[in-house]
């Protein structure tokens, strides 16, 4: 599996962000993306998982491939809760999940959804939502994972927790994480850096 | 896109969700009942008990539905936009999903809306139904078609930043062949005339249009 960058070019009014770039995205590993604020690494994100639509090029992977995405960008819905959270997400990708299995995820996240599975998302901490969208992610089974800036409002129990899970999953999946995080950047087999 | 490869549950899923986040917000929906009662309380109390002509009284119906739906759909995306929802769904969701969906809710809302004013504009206004059924199907068809064209309007104005203005102007022009027959129709069924069945025809012809135009557009946006 993998994602191709076809002579791809985007510009944001005057300011060009990417200009004919080709390459290749490779599965089975976690592949960074580092470079300055500005720089176009949640851009290189939405362009990867065809969010975003280059001003010429294209980006292609099969249609059949599914997309899951952490990202500062995406929100989850306030008026609901955990659970209604994660059975909407997951009732999207055709999922259904069981009780037994939302406490397991809970469990992988560092989430207690036995205690705040009934709790509305409004009512939690930032951490706490980052942690119902790592849940998220994990419960929709995507083959592509779009990773922005994602442990930035975890503590170290949590950050540890969502280390093990990509590093349990990078075999299947491309992963894509955009980061300037050292530890993070340690933990990829790739590095893409963007010049500002 | 076969029929058969439609993504009905994710329809399913996001109407549920639609469904319990209005449960719990009930603000728009509050607004769009508030705004109808107001319109039509404002409308008797001008009229002061006077007859009103079938033409006008149909005509000040479909006025008070229009302005009050308004006032509902136009944050059918706006509200998931500000909450910042909207890339998350977009990301789970086929677009056609979410079009049919907000649509389905819409439509649903509006029923609701004109089970509510209904019978108060009609008593307000001293109004006798003739032609029940004709009403019914009248209404039915209508609400199809400001629901489509609705849903469509509010995906185009999100981004706007004076949306509030822009959507209702937006709005009428489309909606206007479905109004037009509506309102002679809606006037049929107070006076007890002989039904104009080519007037149902174009609206059915109109709604499906308006519905396939939307659906067509909607993955452009």
């Amino acid at each position: 599996m993998k994602i191709i960058f076809d002579d791809v070019s985007l510009s944001f009014g005057q300011h060009e962000i990417f200009k004919n770039i080709s390459l290749e995205l490779r599965g089975g590993k976690i592949i960074g993306v580092t470079g300055a604020n500005g720089a176009g690494k949640s851009t290189f994100l939405k362009l990867a998982g065809k969010i975003l639509k280059p001003d010429s090029g294209s980006v292609n992977f099969p249609d059949d491939k599914k997309i899951a995405a952490v990202s500062p960008e995406m929100k989850i819905y306030d008026n609901l809760t955990a659970e209604e959270n994660l059975r909407f997400f997951a009732d999207l990708r055709g999922k259904i999940l069981s009780a037994e299995k939302i406490s397991e995820l809970g469990e992988r996240v560092g989430l207690d959804l036995e205690t705040f599975g009934k709790t509305r998302a409004e009512n939690f901490s930032t951490g706490m939502r980052q942690r119902l969208k790592f849940a998220i992610l994990l419960s929709v089974d995507a083959e592509i994972w779009l990773l922005d800036e994602p442990t930035a409002n975890l503590d170290d129990a949590g950050r540890e927790k969502f280390f093990k899970e990509i590093q349990a999953a990078q075999s299947e999946k491309i992963i894509l994480l955009a980061t300037n995080d050292k530890f993070e950047i340690e933990l990829c087999n790739e590095i893409i850096r963007l010049p500002l | 896109m076969k029929l058969s490869d439609f993504p009905f549950k994710q329809v399913a899923a996001i109407l549920r969700k639609d469904f319990l986040i209005g449960m719990r917000r009930r603000a728009t929906f509050a607004a769009m009942m508030m705004f109808a009662l107001t319109a039509v309380a404002s409308l008797s109390l001008s009229t002061g008990g006077a007859f009103v002509e079938p033409k006008l009284l149909a005509a000040l119906l479909w006025v008070v539905i229009f302005f009050a739906a308004s006032a509902g759909i136009a944050g059918t995306f706006d509200d998931e936009a500000t909450a910042g929802t909207l890339p998350t769904l977009k990301l789970y969701a086929n677009a056609q999903a979410i079009l049919f969906g907000k649509m389905i809710y819409v439509f649903l809302s509006l029923v609701a809306l004109t089970i509510f004013i209904l019978p108060i504009f009609l008593i307000l206004f001293d109004a006798a139904i003739e032609n029940f059924f004709l009403l019914l199907a009248t209404v039915f068809l209508g609400l199809i078609g400001l629901s489509a064209a609705g849903t469509l309007t509010a995906a185009l104005t999100t981004s706007a930043t004076v949306k509030g203005g822009l959507f209702p102007i937006l709005l009428f022009p489309i909606t206007l062949p479905i109004f037009l027959p509506a309102i002679s129709l809606t006037e049929i069924s107070f006076t007890g005339e002989a039904v104009d069945s080519g007037l149902l025809v174009v609206m059915t012809v109109f709604d499906l249009i308006l519905i396939t135009a939307s659906s067509i557009l909607f993955d452009y946006l």
